[in-house]
């Protein structure tokens, strides 16, 4: 009996295309491919509507531009929670069906940023990828420095500030940037991944015009000081209190932004992310190596993380020095190419992260949640609590 | 009921033009296939129908067929609409799909006989007169397998030293092989010709036409037993070529049982330990390529081939013979042999950028280049091994047995994962597998296409992965 396993991707989010690739590629399709599971799509729409058809198990269904108004003749799927995740077909043709385990795909806002493993939390269901709380911190970039600097593990000088404190203190942010940071820098919107919005800036210049562009994606902003003779890494995890690491792979452009990552694949449409804008694995020293291996597993470990996550680190190739960027709790594509080169097929890794989903899944059912008490007995009483 | 229906959609017609196209348009197999299939609806799966003029006009007929069987429904109601004719007109319109399904054959019967086929007669005259004045070497190349390997692997080693031709892909009937003719300049030295062969007498009548003064034969085994019912018979149709050349040279690869058996004496046989005079020795081989070398008296000769696989020795041992004997110098012939590059689709390795090794072996669908292959992959170490197949087609009665001897090979060879597709034939791969206590992984899928689909999520960098044989749709 294959296990049903609902793939949740699009979703308000500057991040729906991304979503709806790394959803195919490589997950729905090496679930497929695995034979052990029947994989259903759970597409949200741009505008927060819920469509479940197995036609969308293929991405050239989302190819055809037409494809919005294909569902619009569709009624949304609905969701009941409780004893597990149930989706249910209204109409006169009712059917319903129970999800085994959910695989989020969803970058970005309302999905990677934990509200749906909320959700998924309350229904009862086994989910792949970071829990609530691991990915609202990595969501932050700001919360994950906060949460990772105490342990020991670098990052590069920031200035942080909300879009309600820009009006009213733009000169004294200014002033703390200037002070505390040196030239170039970049400005990235705290909680968006994709490299979206992200600028760098070579001049005070042109430092408000980017904070203008981050402030218009996002309530929160970053700026961070440039690492100028930079080698920029990234390592992808999987695991639940036993890490398996993948290969240490480092970027050829610049620093990754959206269209290096997703667009420029050359003929390999098929692939997902792009796999040829890197050195896999990195060009760095055993030493180098071992260290972002070392400060990948503590971070990992710091947030909390579980199932998988990549962690994007920056290094000084003149001081080796090494800082922790971000981290990612859905990796574009599940960076499948980056574990092919490592020897765990697509496959494989959708298998071992359903697996690493229904272990965290049965650990948390063991734990006790509720207790009997006396509590409603005596409230309306003259003291409660 | 979805099966049944499928006959009544608008492209139940253009499937029919398909299958006919995709057989070649072999009226027995065409009919074979119609019988046999239930589900019109999924027809075009790996190739779909080019519209050449040929098939234009089959598609015509098919409509006119469908439609005059649709109109004589309406004229029945329309000249006399009593209970009867309403029955008679409705039954008319349940049977017009099957009746098209057949009738079509009737217009293409009748073409084939009194036209094609004296128009085929007149082309081929022509050429044969074309070729009897022509002066150069005719060379011809018979077997149930490894036609076109042999003869591209002659063409390139002949070419180091004389002017050579050979027809183009797969030219192999007399009309293939007349349009060749026709683009001859007279001026070549040596012609290389292969031989199809579908049923009895095929190819003498190729011979016929060609009259080849060398034959090689490249084996004798299961292909095409639907058509020629026994092994016999398909050696018998394969040997007309040395029958034609009577005493002249004729070249028997030994490592087919059953050409080896039918080779008669006079005739040289090659193999990997050489060939007539030639010798082979210190052979191995990788993904890399086949190296050994090749001893002919006192000459040694440094050969270091790209092409996959011992059981590749053979016939380039068999090349280095019949060059030799054509005046070409050792150097000529090593220079010949190191230049042979695999062929399309026949044991053709790539290495893509996730690092996955692909051997296509996809035209290689017959017994003995199955167990070549196999072997092949049994040598290759360190590397995960994937072998892909639907299965071997046309082996008649003996598809049982030859597919629990892949199952048996595959055991020993200890391939990591075998991945069937389902039909008739993959069962017997699976059983075999299981009886020998198979230590690797089967994967099963419904059809080529999803396997193809999964192979990129199943592979990882450094693993090999075989595509044996494809499945045209006439055999899905």
């Amino acid at each position: 009996m294959k296990k049903t396993v609902g793939v949740i991707f699009g979703g308000r989010t500057t991040e729906h295309d991304v979503s709806i690739i790394t959803a195919h590629i490589p997950i729905i399709q090496a679930l497929e491919a695995s034979g052990q599971f029947d994989p259903w799509p759970i597409y949200i729409t741009k505008s927060g509507l819920w469509y479940c058809d197995q036609a969308m198990n293929k991405l050239e269904f989302f190819k055809n531009p037409d494809y919005p108004a294909v569902l619009a003749k569709q009624k949304p799927v609905q969701l009941s929670l409780g004893d597990g995740l149930t989706l249910s077909w209204p109409g006169l043709r009712s059917k319903s069906l129970k999800l085994d385990v959910v695989f989020p795909s969803m970058h970005g806002t309302y999905g990677e940023d934990g509200t749906l493993m909320g959700l998924l939390r309350l229904a009862g269901v086994p989910y792949v990828g970071c829990d609530l709380e691991s990915s609202a911190i990595a969501m932050d970039k700001v919360l994950t420095k906060q949460v990772t600097e105490p342990l020991g593990i670098p990052s590069v000088p920031y200035v942080w500030f909300t879009a309600s404190d820009w009006p009213t203190q733009r000169a004294d942010i200014l002033a703390r940037i200037t002070k505390r940071l040196q030239y170039p820098l970049f400005v990235k919107p705290v909680h968006l991944g994709s490299s979206i919005a992200i600028t760098k800036v070579g001049s005070p210049k042109e430092l408000e015009n980017a904070i203008e562009v981050a402030l218009h994606y996002d309530d929160k902003v970053i700026v961070e000081q440039s690492v100028e003779d930079l080698i920029e890494v990234t390592l992808p995890i999987m695991g639940n209190d036993e890490l398996t690491l993948a290969l240490v792979e480092q970027p050829v452009a610049k620093f990754f932004d959206f269209e290096e990552k997703y667009l420029k694949g050359g003929g390999k449409k098929s692939s997902g992310a792009n796999s040829e804008y890197s050195h896999l694995p990195a060009q760095i020293s055993d030493k180098l190596t071992a260290r972002v291996n070392e400060l990948g597993r503590a971070a990992y470990r710091s947030i909390g993380a579980s199932g998988t996550a990549r962690l994007d680190f920056l290094i000084d190739s003149k001081t080796n020095q090494v800082y922790l960027n971000e981290i990612n709790t859905l990796p574009g594509s599940l960076y499948h190419h980056n574990w092919q080169a490592a020897g765990i097929s697509g496959v494989d890794l959708v298998t071992k992260l359903v697996a690493l989903a229904e272990e965290r899944f049965r650990d948390t059912e063991a734990k006790t949640y509720t207790f009997n008490s006396e509590i409603l007995k005596v409230v309306g009483g003259p003291k409660l609590g | 009921m979805n099966a049944w229906l499928s006959r009544y959609r608008p492209r139940y017609l253009r499937s029919l033009t398909y299958m006919l196209q995709a057989t070649e348009y072999d009226i027995g197999d065409y009919v074979e296939w119609y019988g046999r299939t239930r589900d019109f609806s999924r027809v075009e799966q790996r190739k779909s129908l080019v519209k050449t003029p040929k098939a234009l006009v089959v598609l015509a007929l098919a409509w006119v067929i469908e439609l005059g069987l649709l109109a004589l429904a309406v004229g029945l109601v329309w000249t006399d609409n009593v209970p009867f004719c309403r029955v008679l007109a409705l039954a008319v319109v349940i049977v017009a799909p099957f009746a098209t399904g057949y009738l079509l054959v009737v217009p293409l019967l009748v073409v084939r006989f009194l036209i094609q086929q004296p128009l085929e007669w007149l082309i081929t005259r022509k050429s044969r007169k074309i070729l009897m004045q022509h002066p150069g070497l005719k060379i011809a190349v018979a077997g149930s397998f490894g036609k076109t390997s042999m003869r591209e692997i002659l063409r390139i080693v002949l070419a180091e030293g004389k002017r050579v031709a050979a027809p183009p892909h797969s030219y192999n009937t007399p009309l293939g092989i007349s349009r060749f003719i026709r683009g001859l300049s007279g001026e070549e030295e040596v012609l290389i010709f292969e031989l199809g062969e579908y049923y009895p007498g095929d190819v003498r009548k190729l011979c016929q036409l060609v009259n080849p003064q060398v034959g090689i034969i490249t084996g004798v085994n299961e292909a095409h037993l639907g058509k020629f019912k026994s092994l016999d018979r398909t050696a018998a149709t394969i040997f007309e070529l040395a029958d034609w050349i009577g005493g002249g040279p004729i070249y028997v690869n030994g490592e087919s049982d059953l050409a080896r058996k039918s080779a008669r004496p006079g005739h040289l046989i090659y193999d990997r330990d050489g060939a007539g005079d030639w010798q082979v020795k210190n052979a191995s081989t990788g993904l890399e390529g086949t190296k050994f070398t090749l001893t002919h008296g006192k000459e040694h000769l440094s050969i270091s081939s790209h092409l996959l696989g011992l059981h590749q020795i053979g016939p380039l041992a068999a090349a280095a013979a019949v060059a030799s004997s054509l005046g070409l110098t050792d150097r000529q012939i090593e220079a010949g042999l190191n230049a042979v590059t695999p062929f399309e689709h026949r044991m053709q390795p790539r290495t893509d950028s996730t690092g996955v090794t692909t051997l296509d072996d996809s035209y290689n669908g017959n017994p003995d280049g199955a167990r070549a292959v196999i072997s092949f992959l049994g040598e290759i170490q360190d590397h995960r091994r994937f072998y892909v197949t639907p299965g071997l087609v046309e082996m008649g009665k003996r598809s049982a047995q030859v597919h629990r001897e892949i199952g048996r090979e595959l055991a020993r060879a200890g391939i990591e994962r075998v991945v069937l597709i389902r039909d008739s034939a993959t069962p017997f791969i699976a059983e075999a597998l299981e009886a020998a206590h198979f230590k690797g992984e089967i994967m099963w899928y419904d059809d080529g296409p999803a396997a193809f689909a999964a192979l990129p999520h199943l592979t990882v960098a450094g693993d090999v992965v075989l595509l044996q044989n494809d499945w045209p749709d006439q055999y899905s």
